[in-house]
């Protein structure tokens, strides 16, 4: 009686397993077999006969492109400038010890847990109030806010594991306190500093929420174009943009696991005492 | 004295940030909400009389119910991800096999980062009228083209999302757990099934909580999905704070919506985060 139910749990859990699998692939399959439908029209799955016509039609399209271009260039920056700020913050928090030093650093991580829309909307508004009406500069700002706690949270998590000792060592072997921090706590800290920019461009390249709010009609970033092109548009032009970000997110994951090693994320491996 | 202050120097850029990007940006639509509407343009006027009526027109059954779905969508996901998640990260966690355990963790990893919008569209796709909606909604005998189809989609459609995360959220809970304590409970004679209920999921209750925070606050704050997916039948809070902005350009009632909705999920955060903490925080 025992064996049988747990030779069912077992056989329960290999079909879930199974079908999770199956349902995070499957759409994303779809989607790129999709992009290279050969019929001039959104048809049934699957097409009859393929082509690279919506990849043609996506690079002749001015409005992907310049949507692309914007999105490129204000991840580029965004993660350029939330990463100096945000190292910086995180080392200044890890030697800070004076009191508040908890607060401070739940105040860095607060744009996590405040949704989207509403940074998004508060960002319009105060940029009105302020005259601003540039959709980069309004669009740079929504950026840099929503990818700072990334850059901050994964570098603060590479600082706790370096110890203090090593600088101290440092130190009393005559290195000034710069060079202390450029020749030990930097190159200890290079992985958790490279992951943060890596999350900071993925989040910038992925909003939707924010970027939504400040665009202006000139400057858009490409999720908005696919987003407004989705409600009037029946065409497949969005498929193959679709898989053209893909392909970023690939390449992020691959610099992710040449930087750190995935497994390194979650911990490593098999429990041990 | 010097350290102090070079602290206080690496601190202060990301400080004015924070202030200048959030912080302003909050109160300024709190003061706005608490202004009288003028139509016609981007916030209240300056001299605008304060009032309460933008929240007080809140207090309406029609928009209750968008808060409403919005929890209803958002507790369902989270249980349903929690349910089918914790027995993949288990697997996963006490894989032997390095390579399996690399790629499985790269393929959750890559599930998350993939962007938001590539998703939805996907999902648009499979379970839209050229993909498989006619063989999905047989299955579950509904009209394609019905409120319930619509409403399963935006759930597949947050699952997507939330499934890896909690697979990813569990995996280092589970890893943190004595195998040995199970094994004992089978070695006694208990069933597998049996000894997995009694021991390690009660082990990971506050990993467990975690996982549900997570889903939760996301599918609170969810934008897109509904959006493109609920085709104006599902909405949440998020799309409601979006159509006062886009439709009707109502901003003090939008700014009132989009308080209300950071005070609702500061909330859920807090009060599970605090639940979490003070019951095991002894550990």
């Amino acid at each position: 009686m025992k064996r049988s139910i747990d030779n069912f749990g077992t056989f329960f859990s290999v079909i879930n397993i199974l079908l999770a699998f199956i349902f995070l692939i499957f759409p994303i399959i779809v989607a790129i077999i999709m992009s290279f439908d050969g019929r001039s029209y959104l048809g049934l799955f699957p097409p009859p006969e393929y082509s690279l016509r919506w990849y043609e039609r996506f690079f002749s399209d001015a409005y992907y492109l310049q949507g692309l271009k914007t999105s490129l260039i204000i991840a580029i920056i965004a993660t350029v400038v939330s990463t100096t700020i945000g190292v910086s913050a995180a080392i200044g928090l890890d030697r800070y010890q004076g009191i508040g030093k908890q607060a401070l650093e739940s105040l860095f991580l607060s744009p996590l847990v405040v949704p989207a829309v509403v940074i998004g909307f508060a960002l319009l508004m105060f940029f009105a109030a302020l005259g601003i009406f540039d959709g980069f500069t309004r669009l740079l700002g929504g950026h840099l806010i929503i990818t700072f706690p990334y850059t901050v949270r994964t570098t603060l998590a590479g600082l706790v594991g370096i110890r203090k000792s090593l600088t101290e060592a440092a130190m009393n072997l005559g290195a000034t306190e710069g060079q202390a921090f450029w020749d030990v706590t930097f190159p200890l800290a290079r992985t958790g500093i490279v992951a943060g920019s890596v999350f900071a461009f993925a989040f910038s390249m992925d909003d939707v929420a924010v970027s939504l709010f400040l665009t202006s009609p000139q400057t858009y970033t490409l999720p908005v174009a696919m987003i407004s092109m989705m409600r009037t548009n029946f065409d497949l032009t969005i498929a193959a943009a679709a898989v053209i970000l893909m392909t970023f997110t690939l390449c992020l994951i691959i610099i992710l696991d040449w930087v750190i090693g995935l497994d390194k994320i979650i911990g490593k491996g098999v429990y041990r005492s | 004295m010097t350290k102090n202050r070079s602290t206080w120097l690496l601190l202060t850029p990301g400080i004015i940030l924070f202030l200048i990007l959030l912080v302003a940006p909050i109160t300024n639509i709190l003061d706005e909400s608490l202004r009288l509407f003028v139509p016609g343009r981007i916030g209240a006027a300056k001299d605008a009389p304060y009032t309460l009526f933008n929240y007080t027109e809140l207090i309406d059954k029609a928009y209750f119910f968008y808060l409403y779905e919005t929890f209803r969508f958002g507790i369902t996901v989270s249980l349903i991800s929690l349910v089918i998640g914790f027995p993949i990260a288990y697997s996963i966690a006490r894989q032997k096999s390095t390579l399996f355990r690399k790629l499985a963790i790269g393929f959750l990893i890559g599930m998350m980062f993939l962007n938001t919008l590539v998703r939805v569209y996907a999902m648009q796709l499979t379970f839209g009228p050229t993909g498989y909606a006619k063989f999905i909604s047989g299955i579950f005998d509904i009209s394609p083209n019905g409120r319930g189809y619509t409403e399963l989609i935006v759930m597949l459609g947050l699952l997507h999302y939330t499934i890896p995360i909690s697979v990813l959220t569990l995996i280092g809970t589970i890893q943190n757990i004595n195998p040995r304590l199970t094994e004992a409970a089978q070695i006694l004679g208990s069933s597998r099934l049996k000894s997995h209920l009694n021991i390690t999921v009660p082990l990971c209750v506050p990993g467990i909580l975690s996982a549900f925070l997570i889903c939760l606050t996301l599918c609170l704050s969810a934008f897109v999905v509904p959006m493109v997916l609920g085709k104006g039948k599902v909405l949440f809070i998020s799309n409601l704070i979006y159509a006062r902005f886009s439709e009707i350009a109502n901003y003090p009632s939008g700014s009132a919506v989009a308080i209300i909705m950071l005070v609702v999920s500061l909330s859920v955060i807090f009060i599970i985060s605090s639940f979490v903490s003070s019951r095991w925080s002894t550990k």
